[in-house]
């Protein structure tokens, strides 16, 4: 039963690879259709938000950096952090909508509702990979680029999966409470601040760091920038990654195949 | 062989308090709810190639036993087996993105359908053909007219030639031309021996396209058999519950009343020899009457007679309007005005009907108030149709 569950959640986007994919063009070229600049806006958004913290972050609030990216500037270090969070905050956003946006769908139409996360994460995903890749690239050619980049393509993934296990609880939550949409709206604000993002660990009293190894989200962020940054790989910071998106994915996974077909009754 | 079988079939709604004790429930598995039932004991086999249609009142379980159909919704107990695969016209166009042209739509939708992309290929100058839609269908679908919007749906819908198509209502929108075209359609896949579920409040169409039909009461079927019989006694009832909550209500009113400038106390039937009536027969003269009592001083009147097969299906009418040789007051507080219309060679040959009397104002606008009379039934005769008229023969040679 639990595992007949899990496989139809692993698979779901595989076996319904038509669906899946027609599901991800439509939600993806749809937040252009009928804008003038189209996909112009992927290439600007990432941009302007770019110029913005730079600004904000290296002329109005200068932190102090660590010792160890001596010679990195701000922004970069900043950067690195924020553009891998703002997939996964975009993603988690809106997930209390996925379902509820199309509950004329789920409510008339029969398909499997379990690749709707899968799209939900995918798209936002898409959408901030070209700001991150924008990004990487100019990094590249800084001469950052190594031979452990080759580990970022993992932590991506991982970050995907846990991204996509809590879209799934949220979404399907949401079904049942609506009070789940302002909820992670706050929550989401919170925790931004809480993970170091746009100021560097040290600026956080010694006695409190240990309490960042909660922080699943600041393990990823502290990955990412070791291994582009430092040229080193953060194995205690892998070690948090691996078993929590991974349980998060498959948790995720169970409770929505578990109540999803209550999803009929209540939208 | 079957195509669909349902067994037993229950659906509940669990009522909740508080939305969030249907969480709790589904994760705890303790019971915290009310139960609602929606549709009970529901058993019933389509063999492949016929039709079914399903009627009845609103709220009486149709939709709930589409969804279960086509699985959208999974019933508290019993079983459904369909054989093939089933598309669904639950709601039209459930699956549009309204900002995308339509030929994108057609992608979308038969994805969802579960059609591959290279067969919708094939299939699209068709779908756009039959949907009529011409240059529309590279502009947005939230510019389409609703009956665009149809027309494509159910193009789509049936193009993807599935075993079983179950359709919601969706021939009530879209032009009478359309409408055709949808017929036609439906009736080519019986042909191609292929299942149909159809749900419609039009007692014609379901009459035409389906062989059988299921009439819902309440969450349970009252009836199932073969379309024009079910379809005709649903008729029947529904007429006769008009009338039957009229009439109580029509009592009532009297106190109730706004205008208080006369009322109505009976309308009956009564022979050539002052009897009330309950039954005629075909051919008799009989009187229609209506007593009246005035309430106020110096009122004018005008008064009228209809013969109603229900509330809302006036058979025959008459009024005093335009007539100058009634008198129609002034009339004092307190007078009683009995009205009496003789009806010459009653014409129905079979049937029921009530006679409804009332007393309107001078311009007959306004009508004061209207009462049933009891049911007059028609005697059964020898013969055939609905009308009867008084007819000379004669025959000659030559």
């Amino acid at each position: 039963m639990l595992l007949s569950l899990l496989t139809q959640w692993l698979r779901a986007p595989f076996t319904h690879y038509r669906l899946f994919h027609n599901f991800v063009r439509q939600d993806f070229t749809g937040q252009f259709a009928g804008s003038l600049g189209g996909k112009l806006w992927l290439f600007v958004t990432p941009l302007v938000n770019i110029l913005i913290y730079s600004f904000v972050f290296s002329v109005v609030f200068r932190a102090p950096m660590p010792e160890a990216y001596e010679g990195t500037p701000f922004v970069v270090f900043m950067m690195m952090g924020y553009l891998p969070w703002f997939a996964f905050a975009d993603a988690v956003g809106r997930a209390s909508t996925l379902l509820l946006e199309r509950a004329p769908l789920i409510t008339k139409v029969m398909f499997p509702v379990q690749i709707l996360p899968a799209v939900g994460t995918l798209v936002p995903y898409m959408v901030h990979g070209i700001g991150l890749g924008l990004f990487l690239l100019y990094l590249a050619v800084q001469g950052y680029l190594s031979a452990l980049w080759l580990w970022l393509p993992v932590v991506f993934v991982l970050q995907f999966l846990f991204t996509m296990g809590l879209v799934a609880i949220l979404s399907a939550l949401c079904v049942f409470l609506r009070d789940v949409q302002q909820i992670v709206t706050l929550v989401l604000t919170t925790w931004f601040f809480l993970t170091p993002i746009v100021y560097p660990v040290s600026l956080i009293p010694e006695d409190w760091q240990p309490l960042l190894i909660l922080n699943p989200m600041h393990s990823f962020v502290q990955m990412y920038r070791e291994l582009i940054l430092l040229d080193s790989f953060a194995t205690s910071s892998f070690l948090v990654i691996v078993p929590v998106s991974l349980l998060t994915y498959l948790v995720g996974g169970w409770l929505f195949m578990r109540i999803r077909h209550a999803f009929g009754d209540v939208l | 062989m079957y195509s669909i079988a349902v067994e037993n079939l229950h659906k509940d709604y669990r009522i909740y308090q508080r939305p969030q004790d249907r969480l709790i429930e589904l994760l705890t598995r303790r019971p915290r709810h009310n139960l609602f039932h929606v549709l009970q004991d529901i058993s019933f086999t389509v063999m492949q190639g016929r039709s079914l249609g399903i009627i009845g009142d609103n709220g009486a379980g149709k939709s709930t036993l589409m969804k279960l159909l086509v699985g959208t919704l999974q019933p508290t107990s019993g079983s459904i087996s369909i054989k093939g695969q089933v598309a669904a016209l639950l709601e039209l166009g459930a699956g549009f993105h309204p900002e995308f042209s339509g030929r994108r739509n057609i992608y979308l939708n038969a994805a969802l359908l579960g059609v591959p992309d290279a067969n919708i290929a094939e299939m699209e100058r068709e779908i756009i053909e039959f949907s009529e839609l011409g240059d529309f269908i590279d502009r947005p679908v939230k510019t389409y007219s609703s009956g665009m919007y149809v027309r494509l749906a159910f193009s789509i819908a049936t193009m993807v030639r599935p075993d079983v198509l179950v359709i919601d209502e969706a021939l009530s929108v879209g032009d009478i031309a359309f409408q055709k075209k949808c017929v036609e359609r439906m009736n080519e896949f019986r042909r191609q021996n292929k299942t149909m579920i159809f749900c419609s409040h039009s007692m014609y169409h379901v009459q035409e396209l389906c062989d059988t039909a299921i009439w819902l009461e309440k969450g349970r079927i009252r009836e199932i058999g073969e379309s024009h019989h079910v379809v005709g006694n649903y008729e029947a009832f529904c007429n006769s519950r008009a009338v039957e909550h009229h009439e109580p209500l029509d009592i009532n009113a009297v106190e109730d009343r706004k205008i208080k400038d006369c009322r109505v106390i009976y309308t009956m039937i009564r022979n050539l020899d002052g009897e009330e009536v309950d039954s005629i027969e075909p051919l008799s003269d009989v009187y229609m009457e209506t007593k009246i009592e005035i309430l106020q001083d110096n009122l004018m009147c005008n008064f009228g007679f209809a013969i109603m097969r229900n509330l809302s299906e006036i058979m025959s009418a008459y009024l005093t309007t335009d007539l100058d040789d009634v008198p129609k007051g002034p009339f004092m507080k307190g007078e009683i005005l009995t009205v009496r219309s003789r009806l010459n060679a009653v014409s129905m040959r079979v049937g029921e009907f009530h006679v409804l009397g009332g007393v309107a104002d001078a311009s007959g606008l306004l009508w004061y108030e209207t009462k049933l009379s009891n049911l007059i039934k028609i005697k059964s005769t020898k013969g055939v149709g609905s009308v009867v008229m008084r007819v000379d023969w004669d025959v000659q040679r030559g």
